[in-house]
């Protein structure tokens, strides 16, 4: 075993890079922009590195484990290291963010900070995905919610402040709920605190405090992933936001829910789960039906992507709360597929504002002559995101199906509820994304403004748009490649349910 | 062979690089790629062509050495524990049929479309839509499992979603692509969760694993008979959509915005015989449910029956032909139905290359069409403004003559072997249904040869349109159609719209074109207005006022179908020798399943047959007279004065005759009032539900977070008011407080 931190290097490269910028001379912008994206892919690149060859794949364990002492009052540790199960999610966040960086460009206001806060993001986004204690990652998922909220409420738009402080007032609110819940576990067992997760998976609660517990994470992670009824923010959080953020927050922020839920809620508090499972599962199927008719009524672009996010998330909430070995693949697989999908139609949400100014579907129209190449690319995704076969979101949602079917917790008529009203919603997905292609796209439209000439997309957003379909379509037709990183984990987590 | 045989699992593969090379081609290298054109055309024909050989050499070995089929094993998709999900391919007499039909339609389709599309600026796209269809129909065909069949049944849908959305400025295609795949999913939804209901039942999802387990769990009594006939509904469900039965068809008309070939491949003889294919796919499932059955031949009889009684009365000639798909896809459900698969593939195949010839014609005569009337297909395909094109397109006229007759089962033709099987079929099975569709052979004569004589006989009518009518609706000035929309002129946006036109700003100049098309369209119905357009766009053509032949490519490719439709027919028919039936369909399908000759297997008589097929034939003649009677004479002296003679004679009855005849022309041209149903009824509840859902967004649970807010500012503004930082407020209250308190004590030490 080698003993290089390369998880430490992995979290704090990118703020400490970019507190860097800071110190640069007043030379303009593009020596920042470049500065960002050359630290984003050397992180990515590291990244990939230690994964590639530090990391056994079948090896369900805690790999690449870093142990530091850091507060020796309550058995503080930095403590990091990764397994099947965060893998993936680091690597997408590190992809996201390197290619929503690229996608910020055009940002030309307040260029330092907004660097430093991407690259801050970064992060603290990977932060909650690698670490191993408990405390450490209420750390960094409090660290992230700063930049985001300075993001927004600096760069977004006209509602911007609203928008911003109802972020914070969800997240934070909730958080406390999370630190509520993270004391009262690593406080529970003996005279000193446990805070690894680690031994804290072997640990068994009274049933109702475990309840509780549990109650109490959820809520956190219902705010986060969302779940209906906690899903306002969201909406209007993706409105009002650049669209680079948008990419961070639909690819990665609402990832750590599903992530948290998944790590802390089914691995470390197993018996509530399976009390809470089958309300989880009628939850996750109305949020899908009513995010993706809510999506429907929605005039702006933004927020009726950000509602078939919303619509999505139910898949993953589905896929955790079947308990079977098909359905927790599923709904990893969803966290990834829906990481790349919903980035790259708010990244094309965004281009084609930047270019219209515009952003009630009812204005545009029309668009598929001057700008065919942004058309293609968004049909292709509508399509990926409406679950079309050959492209990842069809597989996730095809195991998570399974899932449901394979499930050994649940009566035959449950699984029939549970599959009709997943299903009803398949036939609202295409519904509400077939008619905002067809609202933006389609027809015809003489733009009154006579300067209007529009560029089709350059090199630069065809390389992002194409660097987000490739993965797309791979996972679509080799799926294999993601399950291969999760399917232990999942065996060894699920062990503690029968 | 053996090598080959190995190697099947590339045939839908082989047209596959097309679509993915002129796709990248044109994102990243658009000028080049466009300067290359038509070896696009080529390339894709060329590896349709290497598919179509693969097919014929498995056929004949299949004829040869009986094999009964061939499956293989190719590729697991994950490596999950729980759940296999098996990649293979499975060729069967079945799968053959099919692919022979893709590949031989596909070619011809291809070729025509060459010379169709040459003026597009789509062209390109077009070809990569038509071989990644064309991949996806092969994959879908040989498929093994029906995971396998799911994907690709939505990949081909996509396909159709894609080329009916093909011209995407015209707000009609944009909105019927949504309608196809909206329907579509509709299905997609019930063949989805039949999938996972019979994965549940027999966990497996392997054509021959399942049928096995399904008939050993029928046999033993150990399924819920309800649930298990509710999976097969749902998977009955999917072919419903994809081939357009009756409840789920609305989105079949519609889908004729696309371009003409593509109706010819996908909306006649490809992907909407898919649900033929699939219910055929599984009859062996379907056969132990008898109940189902029963549902699979109703909905083919109410299908064919619907299809028919619509397609009396359309003006739009792809529509009307729609229509008859629709008809005659229901007469193939309800041979499936009635359990004999032989017939009901027999009439797939006949039906397809004499529609796609329909079609391809059809096409013709829309492109002639189009230069003298205008691009917008509520002129160039209208029928009102056709007639008398026999002079001008002969030879179009000649293909489309001999598709007609073979739809209308005349006999030397193709769909007469097949629909005369059906037809004596369902006399076996249940007389009612046996009426109506004999009924339904007249009917389908009958608007078949309205349409030849709409189209072919009389004169041209779009130079009488203003002589013949009011002046306000020109277009609808023959009587015949029914009733019309009137629709106000914005003389606004004609302004616009002519004004661009003669600024003719280069830039624009596609943009506009198509503009200003649709607002023609809509807006004007005047003869003058029309010769503007004509003067616009013709200005190459010698004579733009007469139609003309199409080209030799074109004509070429009908010409290959005009011979498919005399002789495929010859497959299905029986050689009785030594009391032995030698078809060769006979002969490909030898496990195929027959409920109603199980008692007699070699008795063919052809007494018998003669006699259903002297019925059917003068059925099919009758509704030809009664085509001609009405339809022939628009201009001539005989509707003038013979036809309203004879009824004069009695007013009443005319006047009941004409309501009656109104009533079905209004019928037909509301299409049996179902789509204006399905509008009124889901699309306003999807739309109040999204309502609703918005309002309890914004309104009820947005109103916790900003009631939180609002709380919160009052409080800190109430105590910001409080705290205002006077020191003279704080020793006001610091003194009454006390005073209080001193108040309390000394009371308190005043009582005790």
């Amino acid at each position: 075993m080698n003993y290089f931190p390369w998880l430490t290097i992995v979290v704090l490269l990118p703020i400490a890079g970019g507190s860097l910028i800071f110190l640069f001379p007043h030379r303009g912008n593009k020596v920042i922009k470049w500065y960002t994206i050359c630290i984003c892919l050397i992180d990515l690149l590291i990244t990939a590195y230690a994964f590639c060859y530090h990391f056994q794949l079948d090896d369900p364990l805690i790999q690449l484990t870093e142990n530091y002492k850091w507060i020796n009052f309550f058995d503080f540790y930095w403590r990091f290291g990764i397994d099947g199960l965060s893998i993936g999610p680091i690597l997408l966040t590190g992809f996201i963010t390197t290619i929503a960086t690229l996608a910020a460009q055009p940002v030309t206001r307040e260029s330092r900070l907004f660097h430093f806060l991407m690259l801050a993001m970064y992060s603290g986004q990977i932060g909650p995905f690698s670490c191993q204690d408990i405390l450490l990652f209420f750390i960094m998922w409090e660290l992230e919610l700063i930049p985001v909220y300075i993001l927004l409420s600096m760069w977004g738009g006209k509602k911007r402040l609203y928008s911003a402080t109802k972020f914070i007032l969800y997240t934070a609110g909730s958080s406390i709920f999370l630190l509520m819940g993270i004391l009262g576990i690593g406080l529970y067992s003996s005279n000193e605190p446990t805070l690894n997760f680690e031994t804290l998976t072997n640990q068994s609660y009274p049933g109702v405090l475990e309840i509780i517990f549990y109650m109490g994470f959820l809520f956190t992670f219902a705010v986060k992933l969302p779940i209906i009824p906690l899903h306002t923010w969201l909406p209007d959080t993706h409105g009002e936001a650049h669209y680079s953020t948008c990419m961070l927050l639909a690819g990665i922020l609402l990832k750590m829910g599903a992530y948290g839920l998944v790590r802390i809620n089914m691995e470390l508090l197993p018996h509530a789960h399976s009390i809470f499972s089958p309300w989880l599962m009628l939850l996750g199927s109305i949020q899908i039906i009513y995010a993706a008719s809510t999506s429907l009524g929605q005039r702006n672009l933004k927020k009726r992507i950000a509602y078939s996010s919303v619509s999505h998330m139910g898949f993953i909430i589905i896929g955790i709360g079947s308990i079977s070995d098909t359905g927790l693949n599923g709904a990893i697989l969803q966290i990834i597929s829906h990481g790349f999908i919903g980035a790259a139609l708010f990244f094309l949400a965004g281009t084609g504002y930047d270019r219209l100014r515009l952003l009630y579907l009812d204005q545009m129209g029309g668009m598929a002559i001057p700008m065919p190449k942004i058309f293609t690319v968004f049909s292709i995704l509508s399509m990926a995101s409406l679950a079309l076969p050959g492209m990842s979101g069809f597989v996730a949602e095809l195991m998570i199906f399974f899932g449901i079917l394979t499930s050994q917790k649940y009566l035959l008529m449950t699984k029939i509820l549970i599959i009709l009203l997943n299903t009803i919603g398949m036939i609202l997905t295409p519904i509400y994304s077939l008619s905002m292609l067809r609202q933006m796209f389609y027809g015809y439209k003489l733009f009154n403004t006579p300067n209007s000439y529009f560029f089709d997309s350059g090199p630069r957003e065809l390389f992002i748009s194409i660097s987000i379909l490739i993965p797309v379509i791979g996972i679509g037709i080799y799926p294999d490649f993601i399950f291969s990183f999760s399917v232990d984990k999942v065996e060894a987590i699920l062990s503690n349910f029968f | 062979m053996e090598y080959t045989h190995q190697s099947l699992w590339i045939i839908p593969f082989i047209p596959l690089p097309v679509p993915m090379l002129i796709g990248a081609g044109l994102l990243f290298f658009p000028t080049a790629t466009k300067n290359l054109r038509r070896r696009w055309a080529f390339l894709s024909i060329l590896l349709l062509g290497i598919v179509m050989l693969f097919s014929v050499a498995l056929s004949i070995d299949q004829i040869n050495n009986n094999k009964s089929f061939i499956y293989q094993y190719v590729w697991s998709w994950t490596i999950n524990n729980d759940l296999s999900l098996e990649f293979g391919y499975l060729i069967d007499s079945l799968t053959l049929i099919m692919l022979i039909l893709i590949t031989t339609v596909g070619i011809l389709v291809l070729i025509y479309s060459d010379n169709y599309m040459s003026h597009d600026q789509g062209y390109l796209r077009f070809f990569a839509y038509m071989s990644f269809f064309n991949a996806s129909m092969l994959g879908l065909v040989t498929s093994s499992n029906l995971i396998q069949i799911y994907i690709f049944w939505e990949l081909v849908g996509m396909c159709s979603y894609l080329l009916i959305g093909f011209w995407f400025t015209r707000p009609i295609a944009a909105n019927a692509c949504q309608k196809a795949f909206v329907t579509n999913r509709v299905g997609d939804f019930g063949l989805l969760l039949g999938i996972l209901g019979l994965y549940w039942i027999t966990g497996s999802l392997e054509f021959r694993d399942l049928f096995q387990i399904f008939n050993n769990l029928i046999f033993n009594n150990y399924l819920n008979v309800f649930f298990v006939s509710l999976c097969a509904l749902l998977l009955f469900c999917g072919s419903v959509a994809k081939s357009a039965q009756f409840p789920l068809h609305v989105w079949l008309p519609d889908a004729m915005e696309g371009p003409t070939p593509i109706s010819a491949l996908i909306h006649a003889a490809t992907m909407v015989a898919a649900g033929i294919f699939l219910v055929a796919r599984l009859l062996p499932l379907f056969i132990a449910i008898p109940t189902i059955m029963n549902g699979i031949a109703f909905i083919g009889i109410i299908t064919l029956f619907f299809g028919a009684t619509l397609a009396i009365a359309q003006k739009d000639i792809k529509r009307n032909l729609a229509y008859s798909t629709m008809s005659q896809l229901g007469y193939m459900m309800l041979a499936l139905g009635m359990g004999s698969s032989r017939a009901a593939l027999f009439h797939l195949i006949t039906h397809a290359y004499s529609k796609a010839l329909l079609f391809l014609g059809s096409g013709s005569i829309i492109h002639s069409m189009e230069t003298i009337v205008g691009y917008s297909p509520e002129k160039s395909q209208n029928m009102v403004l056709m007639g008398g094109l026999t002079k001008h397109t002969p030879i179009t006229k000649t293909a489309f003559l001999i598709g007609t007759l073979s739809l209308c089962g005349i006999p030397p033709f193709a769909c007469f072997w097949s629909k005369d099987l059906i037809l004596n079929d369902s006399w076996l099975y249940s007389p009612i249904f046996s009426i109506l569709a004999y009924f339904t052979a007249g009917l389908t004569a009958f608007y078949m040869f309205r349409i030849y004589l709409l189209v072919f006989e009389g004169y041209f009518n779009v130079h009488f349109q203003n002589i013949n009518g009011k002046k306000k609706n020109s277009l609808y000035s023959i009587s015949l159609w029914g009733k019309e929309r009137k629709q106000n002129v914005k003389k606004k946006i004609y302004l616009i719209d002519l004004l661009t036109l003669i600024n003719n700003d280069q830039k624009f100049l596609f943009f506009n074109k198509r503009a200003y098309f649709h607002r023609i369209n809509q807006n004007v119905k005047s003869i003058t207005r029309l010769l503007i357009d004509t003067t616009h766009f013709d200005t190459k053509n010698p004579s733009p006022f007469y139609p003309h032949e199409s080209t030799n490519t074109m004509l070429f490719s009908m010409f290959i179908l005009v011979l498919f439709t005399l002789l495929v027919g010859v497959i299905g028919i029986s050689f009785s020798q030594e009391g032995t039936n030698l078809d060769i369909l006979s002969k490909l399908l030898i496990p195929s399943i027959d409920l109603l000759h199980q008692n007699f297997p070699n008795s063919f008589d052809w007494f018998e047959f003669l006699t259903n097929a002297t019925f059917s034939v003068s059925l099919s003649f009758f509704g030809i007279f009664i085509a001609s009677f009405i339809y022939k004479p628009v201009y001539s002296a005989l509707q003038n004065l013979n036809l309203k003679n004879i009824f004069e004679k009695n007013v009443r009855k005319t006047k009941i005759l004409e309501k009656i005849i109104n009533a079905i022309y209004d019928w037909s041209s509301n299409r049996g009032y179902l789509d204006a149903f399905f509008g009124s009824f889901f699309i306003t509840n999807v739309r109040k539900l999204a309502k609703i859902n918005h309002f309890i967004d914004r309104q009820v649970i947005d109103a916790i977070p900003n009631g939180i807010g609002i709380l919160s500012f009052f409080m800190g503004e109430a105590i910001k008011y409080i705290g205002g930082g006077r020191i003279s407020s704080y020793i006001y209250i610091l003194l009454s407080f006390l005073f209080i308190l001193l108040v309390i004590c000394s009371l308190f030490l005043f009582f005790y």
